[in-house]
């Protein structure tokens, strides 16, 4: 039986719950162990980078050259390096860089090829054809040649790897964004929409979008450790950010000169890079379990 | 008053003709059934006048407009007159959105933004039945009744002339088929609605249309009122149909026509009547194409009608 | 008199779910005879699906069993080990499904599936492709040889079903569970379907367990009836005594409802108000209490047991034990 309708203004929420469909995922995660670890240790890295100026016990490119090559101590706490700069300075700063060259790199690449995807999934045959070539041709490419052959063109800055990742990375996010476009096309909601004729834009960015960004989240999570390791790479090629800005891979680059003074400055590279990539990967697969409900295993 | 006419529709889809000339039409306050299985091209028919469906012949006139070939923007206006529902009662709901959200959709695309949305939205749900609360639960929440007539809901909120609804009770137990039935009845008679349904369940049929039409592979065979037809068809379809369903008594009689072989692919038609493939009381003139027989507006295409 | 093939016996299960637990099935008690096909009426959220899981024991992780045994042929499926429960499903137990795509593979022709589901046998390969022949023939599709050759997406629904029970039966088991087979189907290839089981059925006399929500097709089918709501049996009698003496409201009711059986244009179509209740609350009284127009005030409080009245009649409901004599 229905219940009655009292004489209390029942406020209606029209618009949808982006919010509170937000905290329930995190909240999933967290349920997870993995996800768990995978959350704290994000979210140390985000704090580390967003706070890095305020909270590095010294200047990371103050040079103090009668402290250099010293073991860690209480006031060094990882060491110092050949120009007597403070090691776990550099390395707290480095998440600085790694962030903002994956941060923008990835959501770029996430909602720009999000758009291209979802215009090659619903628009006409022939702007499909166009844009799943496009995509195929950039894919065609190995990433890093591309970001070295960009680089010897441009030369080497954050702006350079930043460009590389996102257009190397659009054409994944195209891809998936238009499988599931097509997918969802013919679905019945869908079709509803347009019956009640609704305009491309609402259909593409009201119905379709919030489908697909799920999806889409989970492989920008587990990507961004990819462009953290691209970013290291290319600095300890000595093609990534230029000196004397801190990255991990230009600590490993001075640590793989100077591994018989310091073993101290590789590890200041290398930990951070792998304990990012984990937190990242088990925050990405628990973020995927809880997205999508097939993979749920009860009722 | 002729709401709605369709003359001679066809549709195709690459080769394969699916409509092959359909005639029939639906006049004001009334609600006319449609019956066909499946490969009878009753949903593509639907989505033809909903404007989902191109259409490639033939005409479809809503109050004197014809609607074939119009484009998206030329259609917007006929969608406030014009309402579907669909066949998957939770599917047809945009899984993102509230309840509330979805059955006030149709007054944002039509602009008409300067209503109380709130309280069109309570209003809506009181009218099919549901406590106003509903309106923050989403889609995946709902029962297929509930969603049925959130369904309902959002078809009937600018009160439309004419509602299209595809199968309105597939999924629904036996025991709500009826509830829905009668909402819609109740709807009819509040609102003036002209009704369109589609179904393969003849059973239905029977108490919410006044007229219907049988269809098979893409054409109309018979079409008369709902008590002609059911007391005394003619098509030896509409017959094998209305003895195919099985009724709930142990001891009822099968006096059933059995159709032979299944039902011929669209792209291997039978020439003729098409029906002769199956029909048992086909002789040699059914490999000519029957014409339409009438009499007292009951309409069959066959030559040796039965009595 | 031979024992009962199957024998389900005080089945109660539950769901651990976030909200609490879901109490899906509550004192399942009924049995199938050698030969003999069983029907299950209910509407959703009777608790079917759980049950052939149950049966099957491909229960989900979140489910719990609380008590009750399930007898097949004399062995408890429920304490049974995996291995012994893995011999017996497509051998002794087989399954069709309302879509028969749950059956099949899209990707690999129907022959080889046909052949590919024999594995246990040992006889060679020219002999499991004839096998194969004559049961696509005994189920009615046409130039078997041809079709054997073909992928799924070839056929039609209704066609693809008779595959589906074909398959089934291929290693004749001795209890076939149906669930809602014909759902699906239009009306037309519904009897055809229905007429095959029976005919199949004559044919190799295996027991069947038939569920659907259709009372028309059980019925005819169905030689006794099991009547479920929310989760318990209600009803369970031979089809007579279902369709011609029902013996609790939700059987009557639900009977009422059957648009098959209203013979006339209605003005009003007579429906069940109301939903099913929230089955993670604890439970007083009789299931259907709520729904019910005939309640009485003892109704609220206790739930009633399945009783026996009649030597192939049980019912749970109060207004039984009013009319007993005391």
């Amino acid at each position: 039986m229905s219940d009655p309708i009292t004489d209390k203004e029942t406020k209606v929420k029209m618009s949808d719950h982006h919010q509170s469909e937000l905290l329930k995922i995190v909240g999933g995660v967290a349920k997870n162990p993995l996800g768990l670890i995978g959350l704290i240790i994000v979210g140390v890295f985000v704090f580390c980078a967003l706070f890095a100026v305020w909270i590095v016990p010294h200047d990371p490119v103050g040079m103090n050259i009668k402290d250099r090559l010293q073991g860690p101590s209480t006031t060094y706490f990882l060491g110092t390096d050949q120009l007597g700069r403070d090691t776990f300075s550099r390395l707290i700063m480095g998440s600085q860089v790694a962030l903002k060259v994956a941060l923008p790199a990835v959501f770029g690449a996430m909602f720009i090829g999000l758009t291209l995807g979802m215009i090659a999934g619903y628009g006409p045959r022939w702007l499909d054809n166009f844009l799943s070539l496009v995509f195929d041709t950039i894919r065609s490419f190995p990433t890093v040649m591309f970001a070295l052959a960009v680089v010897a063109l441009v030369g080497p800055s954050l702006q350079t790897i930043i460009f590389v990742v996102m257009a190397t990375s659009i054409p994944i996010y195209g891809r998936v964004a238009r499988t599931q476009t097509l997918a969802l096309r013919n679905s019945e909601f869908i079709l509803a929409e347009r019956s009640m004729g609704a305009s491309l834009f609402r259909i593409l960015g009201i119905h379709m979008m919030p489908n697909i960004i799920g999806v889409l989240s989970v492989l920008a999570a587990m990507d961004i450790p990819t462009v953290i390791a691209l970013e290291a790479g290319l600095s300890f090629l000595g093609l990534g950010v230029k000196p004397p800005t801190p990255s991990w891979g230009s600590l490993l680059k001075d640590g793989y000169a100077l591994i018989r003074q310091t073993p101290w400055l590789i590890v200041a590279g290398g930990l951070p890079i792998i304990i990012a990539t984990l937190g990242f990967t088990f925050l990405g697969e628990t973020l995927r379990d809880v997205v999508d409900p097939r993979l749920r295993k009860t009722r | 008053m002729t709401l709605l006419s369709v003359s001679n529709l066809k549709t195709s889809y690459g080769k394969t003709n699916v409509l092959t000339g359909v005639s029939f039409h639906v006049d004001e306050g009334e609600t006319y059934a449609l019956v066909g299985e499946s490969g009878s091209g009753k949903t593509t028919l639907i989505r033809a006048i909903a404007g989902l469906a191109p259409a490639q012949e033939g005409s479809i006139l809503f109050q004197g407009h014809e609607l074939r070939g119009l484009s998206d923007r030329k259609m917007r206006p006929f969608r406030k007159d014009i309402s579907l529902m669909f066949q998957d009662p939770v599917g047809s709901l945009s899984p993102r959105l509230t309840v509330g959200g979805l059955i006030t959709e149709p007054y944002r695309i039509q602009g008409m933004n300067n209503r109380d949305l709130n309280s069109e939205a309570i209003r809506l749900l009181e009218m099919v039945g549901l406590p106003a609360d509903m309106a923050g639960r989403y889609p995946f929440q709902l029962s297929g009744g509930q969603a049925r007539r959130v369904g309902v809901a959002r078809a009937l909120a600018l009160e439309p002339k004419l509602l299209l609804a595809d199968e309105p009770t597939a999924g629904l137990d036996v025991s709500v088929q009826g509830e829905l039935l009668n909402l819609l009845n109740d709807l009819r008679d509040q609102l003036g609605l002209s009704m369109l349904i589609i179904t393969h369940n003849l059973n239905i049929v029977r108490h919410v249309s006044d007229r219907m039409g049988i269809m098979y592979l893409g054409q109309l065979v018979e079409e008369g009122t709902t008590e002609d037809v059911f007391h005394h068809s003619k098509h030896p379809y509409t017959r094998a149909l209305l003895s195919a369903s099985p009724k709930p008594d142990p001891h009822a009689k099968m006096d059933r026509i059995i159709l032979h072989g299944d039902p011929p692919s669209l792209l291997k038609r039978p020439s003729g009547c098409e029906f002769r493939s199956r029909c048992p009381f086909a002789k040699d003139i059914c490999k000519e194409t029957p014409e339409w027989n009438e009499t007292h507006g009951h309409k069959v295409r066959c030559f040796i009608p039965l009595s | 008199m031979t024992a009962p093939l199957l024998q389900i016996d005080g089945v109660t299960i539950d769901y651990n779910t976030k909200k609490g637990n879901l109490h899906a099935l509550r004192d399942i008690s009924f049995d199938v005879n050698k030969g003999e096909i069983v029907g299950i009426v209910g509407e959703s959220g009777c608790g079917k699906s759980t049950l052939i899981s149950t049966i099957l024991q491909l229960l989900p992780q979140n489910a719990e069993w609380k008590k009750g045994a399930i007898n097949f042929k004399g062995k408890n499926l429920i304490t049974s080990s995996e291995k012994e429960m893995r011999d017996m499903r497509g051998k002794d137990i087989s399954v069709i499904f309302q879509d028969p795509m749950q059956s099949l593979n899209p990707v690999i022709t129907i022959g080889r599936q046909m052949v590919d589901i024999q594995h246990r046998s040992t006889s060679p390969y020219a002999e499991k492709w004839q096998k194969a022949i004559e049961m696509l023939s005994m189920v009615g599709i046409a130039d078997a040889e041809t079709r054997l050759k073909q992928h799924p997406f070839e056929f039609s629904g209704g066609m693809l079903q008779r595959i589906a029970i074909a398959m089934a039966l291929m290693s004749m088991p001795d209890l076939l569970i149906a669930d809602e087979p014909t759902t699906a189907l239009d009306a037309t290839l519904e009897v055809e379907i229905i007429k095959r089981l029976k005919d199949l059925h004559k044919e190799m006399g295996c027991s069947i367990l038939f569920i659907s929500h259709h009372l028309g097709v059980i019925a005819e089918l169905c030689q006794r009836v099991v009547v479920m709501y929310a989760g318990s049996v209600v009803e369970f009698g031979t089809v007579d005594e279902i369709f011609f003496n029902p013996k609790h409201p939700y059987t009557r009711r639900l009977i009422e409802c059957d648009p098959g059986h209203i013979k006339e244009r209605a003005k009003r179509l007579p429906t069940i108000p109301g939903e099913i209740p929230d089955l993670t609350e604890a439970l007083e009284g009789c299931i259907f209490q709520e729904r019910c127009s005939e309640s009485i005030a003892k109704c609220k409080t206790a739930t009633p047991p399945l009783v026996s009245l009649g030597q192939n009649h049980q019912a749970a409901c109060w207004l039984n034990h009013n009319q007993e004599p005391e």
